[in-house]
């Protein structure tokens, strides 16, 4: 109990909790309601478990704070967000420290309307919910739920409507969303849409005065108890298409919004002076209001042109500047073609991306490069899902023209796309790679270090473009915590870092980026990113419906853990084909007894290891077994154990130190040779050996894989030994047959340690007694006539054997023949 | 050729009891072939005479007719056959009966030997003579280390396994007579196969002359079978033990023909009533109809056989016929010598088109409604009536979602299924003309979600399936066969069915923003080479010999613009059928997905007019459903008499149907007044409606539902079991369906009779009154029970496990 006095907050309701003592996993799963609107401040409930030791919301984006903070009970807190006037609009990202751990990533979204509550019963198109326009409706819909809303429109009124739905992130949620008029006719539906994915979002001008009516279900009548939706019911437009469909960092442009039922809309923007690190869109804004969400958008620094019709001929391509340049355009009409023409210089490499599913356009585009007289040099239809993309190196000096059309020979408002040609750029990308087994939830992504231990993460570096050694560095740690790694070498992409936080080392966390360097000083300058994606809804074996890619990790001090791993860094390597077992001492804090399982945070290239071990309950020690492959990359490297015990709250993560693995060719080469021998009788295993590294004392060699009732002796060599063999005793009852996968297992001491390496590989053969032949003359009194021969001077081989003995057997017949 | 004459001889002594019959005259006189052509020295040509009697029934008189050839110096006369003298052109004048019929004879190349071929002469005999079957040398491994192509398929093949295989073994060209396959084949060493033909034989012989001529190979360009001939047409036979010889004319692609009588091989579908012998002698056995076929080369042609007791006095009574169904339906019938059923009485129709239509039964009131209808076409007016009710479209969408095979699976979501069936619905619903939303199915283009009937290449991913399951589903075709050798039974080789299955070869499928869903396009390459030839296969619509136009288009638009058109003879025969089919039972073409030559309509002339008829309606098919319904045939009593009880095929009486699981199981619960729940379908929802064939109950399950696994017209299984017997006496469905209905209770709270409540139930099961000897029992029952409720609902349970609930008569 003398950790409980460690509580900073005196909790109500949490007595169950009163045996709790260490650090552990906080968890996060939903935020409820889903959303609220921006310029107000709303109060919202996080559900999870384990969070009634919660310090802290961890907030992503700029534009919500947390105004309050209060623990309801282990599974719920009740925090007021301040949600910004100018907020973004769409998803905001959370997590929540606890004094123990750091929560799971859970979104919020922002909206610009008022929210009202769905209120059942509104399941018959008789019996709906009436709303006002410019609204958003937080509902639910349960099994084979259908909801019914309606508005009032004065003709010409816009009528938009847009559902959030599978993008909250809560479950796998596909809605459908319908305007109808009062007799029941559909005047606009949608099921799913490229620009919101599953979500829906559907636009009509109201023919007459009137009521309209919303229907939302799920698009195959199912639902249940958590899908809710937001749906934003108002006269805001509903683009579909933007174009142009990017712009250079910093720059005011004139964009046009597309796929509005009121026509196109232009609009002006600013564009950020650098990318932000929330995902930028562009929403369009009218008198009606602002779109819901926005459409996704390229920023960079590279020129561009729009494109101008008619461009359906190589001879009328669009003009465009030389490369690197952008181009934007509609494919509007189904066979639609766009030309666009560019200069490019000789040898240049350029990537050729063509931005279209990837923005939310309907468009599955085939892009074209080709000669401006005409001939193709490089397409491509599908790199990037459904988008386009292929790296081209220009062949000559001249103008080269891209050609823009949909796979499928459909088009419309919604088919925008934009190619962008950019020069080949090199770029290293970290992130902290999924654990669990489907690789979905967001086990073991984000560091929280228990004071006065460590806890280690694997860094993933894409390198794109550029090879070579490099290092890791860490932005924002938060205070009392350091980091130890290594260089990571060209061969891996691969590398633990080990954090640990000092025994007074305060509680709390930032949110901080691993970067990567590379060691050349010429390739300092490339672009470097943190990436860490999230799966929000995802389903095994099908795929990820909603995700959220982080830019920055979250790194935390927490709570001591009940326990601590270390590991006795070996003296001596691990040679090829050999194993080791390496000891783990675990350092329990009173009264915590619970069994600990130990795993390998990162093996490195060739070596194997156990998956798992456990230390039992009450112990202390625990042995991890090693082994490395003949082709294991002979170095030094740095790697570190996991270990994760359940002290009653979850389990709770903690990491060895950083330690140093080194693989090393075998000291000795073995080879084997085959053997056969009768059931009951003995024989010899024939080994030569050769040192490579001479080493001190006497090596003990033993013969692994024999069969059973089969023995031999254990033997000892040293650096002199040439050769030597293993005297094999068979029984009767020895199984008959070859016997593969007999080896010499060869134990080296050094620095009091020793060196474990299994060697050769040879087969032993054991045939039964050949049966007593019927009528056999008596066997030559071979025994009688020839007296026992000396031991060998030198050993004869199994071939040199049978050689002997055939002679025997020749001189024994001809004395016999003699003899008749 | 010793054989044809002894069957000649045989067939002239089994016509004698006929030819004396007396005193009917002949009416017409029929000579086949039409034409004798021979050519080259070795040809000759058999002939048939056939004799029509005023009173139908037809006679082989071969043997007894006068046969005069004109100029004799051309042919040689040798019992019916002819044989080439020198070159020119004359006639034959056969004369019976007091009628005359001419023929003309043309000789070509009278004295010039044709030479041996292998693939013209050699391969026949391996097929005649039984050795490339299935069970023999044409098993897929063979057969004792020999294998030959399966029917043939592989004639080059043949020559490399029959010459260079186990070199040496096989023949002998130095002694002929000595190959071991002439040995073997002739029983003279041990043989699994035992003799296939006699030492001398014609087969014998044509295979010494290969032989002799050092077994050669056919040079490339040599002619083809392209058509085959069987004669005579059709025959009545009189009684037991009547005889009609056939003769079997195959045509080449060269303009020639031959008699390949002898090398042809005949089979009867009915034994029992026309068996017909290896040399084409037809053998009348019971009153029957058969159909006798001769299959040659890559071809199967037959012909109809009726055959009537001895002497049999019939008269065709005088019937209503209300339209072009009834006509032909009674011309067939004339025929067989069968009379019709009675009309049923109107309670009988009224349940049994209820059920048909809409998968329903009549309510109280609607029973009492029509029962009580003065108006003399009401029952017109009841078809039309139900024909616009949407129980009709969905009783369709259900059997339609059969042969599309609607159903989630690992690879086909809920989601995109539910789209699939949605939209098959509202093309039905909408009453979309077939034609159209068949051709909109069959080149869809786009996400499954996007655009629903793509689902169709979802559902079955496999191209030789989707060939399979197209020419099955909207041919009526099993072509399965022919993807390993050519069909047995059917005209279609593997070239058909590589260049059918073409069409679909250029599928593209990819992945989208949507895990569940698949982009199905048109991929513009790939094709399909045949597995024996290795070459490419153009695309080819079955049946027709030029390859289809695809250049520059999706072939699957292609494809399925011409299946959808009346220059596709099967589509509209091949719906007409399943439609026929729904109402009767079975089809015109039974089963209605095997449609073969060997498998011929029972009544191929009102098959042919209902797919007529189907296609000038512009291929809505309420309206054919409109002349079913309201054909005297449709209406007809299942109470059979004399002269059809025997008769299965020709619909003289209305058949007595299991009611199909789904539309039992609403009946039941219609009856009951009880909703059911079906997942992804709200409280109430039918049977019928079930959108996903993976969805089920027990119930469900036990009488049949289809799984739509295949499209096989099979999965809806209409035997009646007994375990559906147990569940019905047994089982959740009926009891508790009664218990949770409540209507006896609600009923005898209405202060109702014993005797008005039993009433009810009798309308609501049987669509009728009780009799007044089952009232009578029932209200005496039910006064001895203390407990009224419980006696009517036993009674009610009765109702619903009779036999008279559980089927369609």
């Amino acid at each position: 109990m003398m950790y409980v006095g460690r509580w900073g907050l005196t909790l109500v309701g949490c007595l169950v909790f009163a045996s709790l003592q260490f650090g552990a996993s906080p968890n996060l799963g939903t935020i409820l309601p889903r959303g609220g609107q921006r310029g107000t401040e709303t109060t919202v409930t996080f559900h999870g478990a384990r969070l009634s030791d919660a310090e802290e919301v961890l907030v992503y984006y700029p534009g919500i704070s947390v105004t309050k903070m209060e623990i309801v009970n282990d599974g719920a807190l009740k925090v007021t967000f301040r949600i910004a006037p100018d907020c973004r609009l769409g998803e905001h990202a959370f997590r929540v420290r606890c004094k123990s751990g750091i929560s799971e990533m859970q979104t919020f979204w922002v909206g610009a309307l008022p929210i009202v509550d769905e209120k059942e019963p509104n399941d018959e198109f008789a019996k709906p919910q009436p709303l006002p326009l410019n609204v958003t409706v937080h509902g639910v819909v349960n099994t084979e739920d259908v909801d019914y809303y309606v508005v009032e429109a004065k003709k010409g009124q816009r009528i938009s409507v847009e559902i959030e739905a599978m993008r909250l992130g809560t479950t796998l949620f596909d809605p459908y969303v319908a305007i109808l008029d009062a007799k029941r006719f559909e005047l606009a539906i949608s099921d799913d849409a490229p620009l919101v994915g599953q979500d829906g979002c559907a636009s009509i001008i109201a023919p007459e005065d009137g009521k309209y009516f919303i229907q939302v279900r799920e698009s195959a009548y199912g639902g249940n108890g958590s899908c809710h939706y937001r749906l934003h019911v108002g006269t805001f437009p509903r683009p579909t298409a933007v174009v142009p469909a990017g712009g250079k960092l910093g720059e005011e442009l004139e964009l046009t919004f597309l796929g509005d039922p009121a026509g196109p809309i232009k609009q002006k923007v600013r564009l950020p002076q650098a990318i932000p690190e929330e995902p930028f869109a562009v929403f369009c804004q009218d008198g009606g209001g602002v779109s819901p969400s926005g459409i996704r958008f390229r920023l960079g620094t590279i020129e561009q042109v729009v494109e101008k019709e008619p461009n359906n001929q190589l001879s009328e391509a669009t003009p465009a500047p030389a490369a690197p340049v952008a181009f934007n355009g509609v494919i509007e009409q189904p066979g639609d073609v766009d030309y666009f023409r560019f200069a490019a210089k000789k040898g240049e490499v350029y990537d050729v991306h063509c931005y279209a599913r990837r923005l939310g356009s309907a468009l599955d585009p085939v892009v074209y490069l080709s000669h401006a007289t005409g001939g193709d040099i490089a397409a491509n239809d599908d790199a990037v899902g459904p988008d386009s993309y292929f790296r081209v190196t220009i062949p000559e000096d001249k103008e080269y023209v891209i050609r823009v059309l949909d796979h499928l020979g459909k088009g419309g408002p919604n088919f925008f796309y934009r190619v962008e040609i950019t020069r080949v750029e090199p770029r290293l990308s970290v992130t902290i790679p999924k654990v669990d087994f489907f690789g979905y939830s967001q086990e073991r992504q984000t560091i929280p270090v228990p004071r006065g231990n460590r806890w280690a993460v694997l860094a993933t570096v894409t390198r794109s473009d550029v090879g070579g050694d490099l290092t890791l560095s860490l932005d924002n740690l938060p205070k009392g915590i350091k980091a130890d790694t290594d260089v990571m070498v060209a061969a891996v992409n691969q590398q633990p870092i080990v954090f640990e936080a000092a025994p007074d080392a305060p509680l709390g966390a930032s949110l901080g980026r691993i970067m990567a360097e590379m060691v050349d000083p010429n390739l300092k300058n490339i672009a470097r990113a943190f990436e860490q994606i999230v799966f929000l809804v995802a389903v095994p074996n099908q795929g990820v419906y909603w995700r959220h890619d982080l830019r920055r990790a979250v790194f935390a001090v927490v709570e001591e853990a009940p326990f601590k791993i270390h590991v006795v860094e070996p003296k001596v390597p691990l040679v090829h084909s050999g194993s080791m077992r390496i000891k783990v001492i675990a350092e329990r804090k009173d009264p915590f007894k619970g069994a600990i399982t130990v795993y390998p945070l990162y093996n490195p290239p060739g070596v194997g290891s156990s998956s798992a071990i456990t230390i039992p309950e009450g112990q202390t020690e625990g042995y991890f077994d090693v082994n490395a492959n003949g082709g294991a990359p002979v170095r030094k490297w740095k790697t570190a154990l996991i270990a994760v015990a359940d002290a009653g709250k979850g389990p709770v993560w903690v990491s060895s130190q950083l330690f140093t693995l080194e693989i090393a060719p075998p000291y000795v080469q073995i080879t084997m040779e085959r053997s056969a021998v009768e059931q009951g009788k003995q024989t010899e295993i024939y080994c030569k050996v050769s040192t490579t590294t001479p080493f001190e004392g006497k090596a003990i060699v033993r013969l692994m894989g024999l069969p059973a009732n089969t023995t031999a002796p254990e033997m000892t060599i040293d650096k002199t030994t040439k050769e030597f063999a293993f005297p094999v005793m068979t029984k009767a009852d020895s199984p008959v047959g070859i016997h593969r996968n007999l080896f010499c297992q060869v134990i080296i001491p050094q620095n009091g340690e020793t060196v474990l390496h299994n060697l050769g590989n040879t087969e032993l053969r054991i045939d039964p007694p050949p049966p007593p032949k019927a009528n056999a003359p008596a066997p030559p009194p071979m025994t009688a006539t020839a007296p026992p021969a000396a031991a060998p001077a030198k050993r004869l081989s199994r071939l040199e054997q049978l050689r002997l003995e055939q002679q025997e057997r020749e001189k024994a017949a001809a004395s016999q023949n003699k003899k008749n | 050729m010793r054989r044809i004459l002894t069957a000649m001889v045989l067939c002239a002594l089994g016509l004698e009891s006929y030819a004396q019959n007396p005193g009917v005259p002949v009416e017409r006189l029929e000579v086949f072939p039409p034409d004798i052509h021979l050519n080259t020295s070795r040809d000759w040509q058999s002939i048939v005479v056939q004799a029509f009697y005023a009173d139908g029934i037809t006679c082989d008189v071969t043997s007894q007719a006068t046969l005069r050839v004109v100029n004799p110096a051309f042919v040689k006369i040798e019992g019916p056959i002819f044989r080439p003298v020198a070159n020119g052109e004359t006639e034959l004048i056969v004369e019976f009966g007091g009628k005359t019929v001419t023929r003309k004879i043309t000789v070509k190349d009278a004295t010039v030997d044709r030479p041996i071929s292998f693939k013209l002469d050699v391969m026949p005999v391996f097929m005649r003579a039984g050795c490339n079957s299935g069970s023999c040398h044409g098993a897929a491994r063979g057969k004792d280390g020999f294998r030959l192509s399966l029917f043939g398929f592989d004639p080059d093949g043949d020559h490399y396994r029959l010459t260079r295989e186990i070199n040496g073994r096989r023949i002998n060209l130095a002694v002929p007579n000595e190959s071991l396959l002439l040995e073997k084949a002739m029983g003279k060493v041990p043989h699994s196969g035992g003799e296939r033909f006699k030492e001398g034989s014609f087969y014998h012989q044509t295979i010494v002359r290969w032989l002799e001529a050092n077994a050669p190979n056919d040079p490339p360009g040599i002619p083809t079978p392209v058509a085959l001939e069987i004669y005579p047409r059709e025959g009545v036979l009189d009684g037991k033990g009547a005889t009609q010889q056939l003769t079997v004319r195959a045509k080449y692609s060269d303009g020639t023909d031959r008699d390949v009588t002898n090398l042809a091989v005949f089979l009867s579908n009915n034994d029992n009533s026309a068996k017909v012998d290896a040399n084409g002698l037809i053998t009348a056995g019971d009153r029957g109809e058969a159909f006798v076929m001769a299959r040659f080369a890559t071809f199967t042609v037959g012909s109809p056989f009726i055959v009537l007791p001895k002497g049999l006095k019939f008269t065709f009574p005088e019937v209503q016929e209300n339209n072009y169904i009834d006509k032909l339906i009674h011309q067939k019938l004339r025929k067989l010598r069968i009379a019709p059923s009675e009309i049923c009485s109107d309670e009988v129709f009224l349940r049994r088109v209820y059920l048909d239509i809409v998968g329903m039964l009549p309510t109280v009131e609607e029973y009492e409604r029509f029962m009580n209808n003065p108006v003399s076409a009401k029952r017109e007016q009841l078809i039309d009536e139900l024909l616009n009710r949407k129980e009709f479209a969905e009783l369709w969408v259900l059997k339609w979602a059969e042969l599309l095979q609607i159903r989630s699976s690992n690879q086909v979501s809920y989601k995109a299924m539910l789209l699939y069936y949605t939209w098959l619905q509202d093309k039905i619903a909408r009453n979309v003309p077939t034609d159209v939303w068949v051709r909109e199915l069959l080149s869809a283009t786009g996400g499954t979600f996007k655009n629903p009937p793509t689902n169709y290449y979802q559902n079955e991913t496999d191209l030789l399936k989707i060939t399979e399951n197209v020419a099955q589903v909207f041919m009526g075709m099993r072509i399965q066969c022919a993807q390993c050798h050519n069909h047995p039974f059917d005209r279609w080789t593997m070239d058909d069915y590589y260049s059918f299955a073409s069409f679909f070869s250029q599928i593209g499928r990819k992945g989208t923003d949507d895990p569940r869903e698949l982009v199905i396009f048109n991929a513009g390459g790939g094709e399909i080479n045949h597995p024996v030839l290795g070459r490419p296969m153009p695309p080819r619509f079955l049946g027709v010999s030029q390859p289809a136009d695809v250049a520059g288009k999706d072939r699957r638009a292609v494809l399925a613009n011409w299946l959808a058109s009346p220059e596709n003879p099967y589509f509209a025969k091949n719906l007409a059928n399943i439609v026929w089919a729904h109402f009767f039972g079975q089809g015109i073409i039974h089963e209605v997905d095997d449609v073969r030559v060997s498998n011929p309509a029972s009544n191929q002339e009102l098959l042919d007019e209902l797919a007529k008829k189907f296609t000038e309606y512009k291929y809505d098919f309420k309206k054919l459903v409109r002349d079913i319904c309201t054909s005297a045939t449709y209406q007809r009593a299942t109470q059979p008499n004399p002269s059809n009880e025997s008769d299965s095929r020709n619909f003289a009486r209305a058949s007595i149907r299991r009611i199909r699981a789904e539309t039992l199981y609403d009946c039941i619960s219609q009856v009951t007044e009880t909703k059911d729940k079906f997942p992804g379908l709200p409280l109430g929802a039918r049977a019928v409606q079930i959108a996903d064939g993976a969805t089920t109950t027990y119930f469900l399950t036990t009488f049949g539902r289809a799984t739509r696994e295949t499209v096989c017209s099979c999965e809806v299984k209409l035997e009646p079991t007994l375990s559906q017997s147990l569940h019905l006496l047994n089982g959740q469905t009926t009891g508790s369906k009664i218990v949770n209905g409540a209507l006896v209770a609600r009923r005898l709270n209405e202060k109702k009779t014993p005797e008005q409540i039993i009433e009810e139930l009798y309308i609501r099961c049987f669509s009728r009154k009780p009799t007044s000897e089952e009232m009578q029992k029932l209200v005496g029952m039910v006064s001895a029970n203390p407990n009224k409720q419980q006696a009517l609902e036993d009674i009610f349970w009765a109702l619903l496990n009779a036999r008279e609930f559980m089927f369609n008569h």
